[in-house]
């Protein structure tokens, strides 16, 4: 029987497929950045020198207008409906950190009527969110 | 003459590489943008609602913000820097002092930031915090 030996080809890594797992990769994060996609609200923020990180793992953010309109994912929301969402949300998740996004010229009493509602609550950890330092 | 016509070699974009540069770009600008939402401040600690402590009137230090943002200190007009300087003398003497901080409801959000800041740098360990009307006057 004549048997013929078979050469043996190299295996070569195909370059050219590395543009379409970029791409599939650029589709994926542009999907997650989405989903993370912050509604801001338009604020001039507080100034701080000393400040520190203050995201957890869950975090729900409220921003108040200097006119002290509260905001919620973009939408603007009463006093009352806010303790609705932070009372479901913390229910949901125990460990929630609330964000106050405060114009920095807003009278006290606004950001006081989150305040109170988060110790109606029970919910005692606030963050109150300064600009970043550069 | 024999002048010969060069061939134009064709360039495929996609074998020249610059295609998966840009995507990797692109990544890491995106990487880049989801880094900046993250939020730069203060955490604190809320206390009990109508909760009490006792604490030793000496040990206590009163600030008051009015809605004009004035300071005040046990009925003192201060400015910012006369009140750091008061907070670490009173916290170099009373470790355990409390910095009890009323704040009219119409004091500017801004105000009240910069005494938590002030706070947070002379290292106060008992810090409290209410809204009162009437300011000073009380």
């Amino acid at each position: 029987m004549n048997l013929t030996k078979k050469a043996r080809r190299k295996p070569i890594i195909p370059i050219n497929s590395m543009s379409d797992i970029a791409f599939l990769l650029l589709i994926f994060i542009m999907l997650i950045s989405l989903i993370n996609y912050r509604k801001e609200i338009k604020i001039e923020y507080p100034e701080a020198v000393m400040q520190e990180s203050v995201n957890a793992d869950a975090n729900l953010e409220l921003w108040i207008t200097r006119d002290g309109d509260i905001f919620h994912e973009g939408a603007l929301i009463t006093a009352r409906t806010a303790e609705g969402i932070i009372a479901g949300e913390i229910a949901e998740n125990p460990s929630l950190r609330i964000h106050i996004l405060a114009d920095r010229h807003t009278p006290y009493r606004h950001i006081n009527t989150i305040m109170e509602t988060l110790q109606i609550l029970q919910h005692r950890v606030v963050s109150l969110v300064v600009k970043e330092n550069v | 003459m024999n002048i010969r016509k060069t061939r134009k070699k064709r360039i495929d974009i996609a074998d020249s590489g610059a295609l998966s540069d840009l995507a990797f770009l692109l990544i890491v600008f995106f990487i880049v943008i989801a880094v900046f939402n993250i939020n730069k401040g203060f955490i604190l600690e809320l206390p009990k609602k109508d909760s009490q402590k006792i604490v030793n009137i000496d040990d206590i230090m009163k600030v008051w913000i009015a809605a004009d943002g004035s300071i005040s200190a046990n009925g003192e007009s201060l400015d910012m820097e006369e009140l750091e300087r008061r907070t670490k003398d009173m916290i170099a003497l009373r470790p355990n002092a409390t910095f009890l901080l009323h704040i009219h409801p119409d004091a500017e959000y801004q105000d009240v930031v910069d005494i938590i800041d002030m706070v947070r740098l002379t290292e106060v360990e008992n810090f409290s915090f209410a809204m009162k009307d009437g300011g000073a006057q009380q």
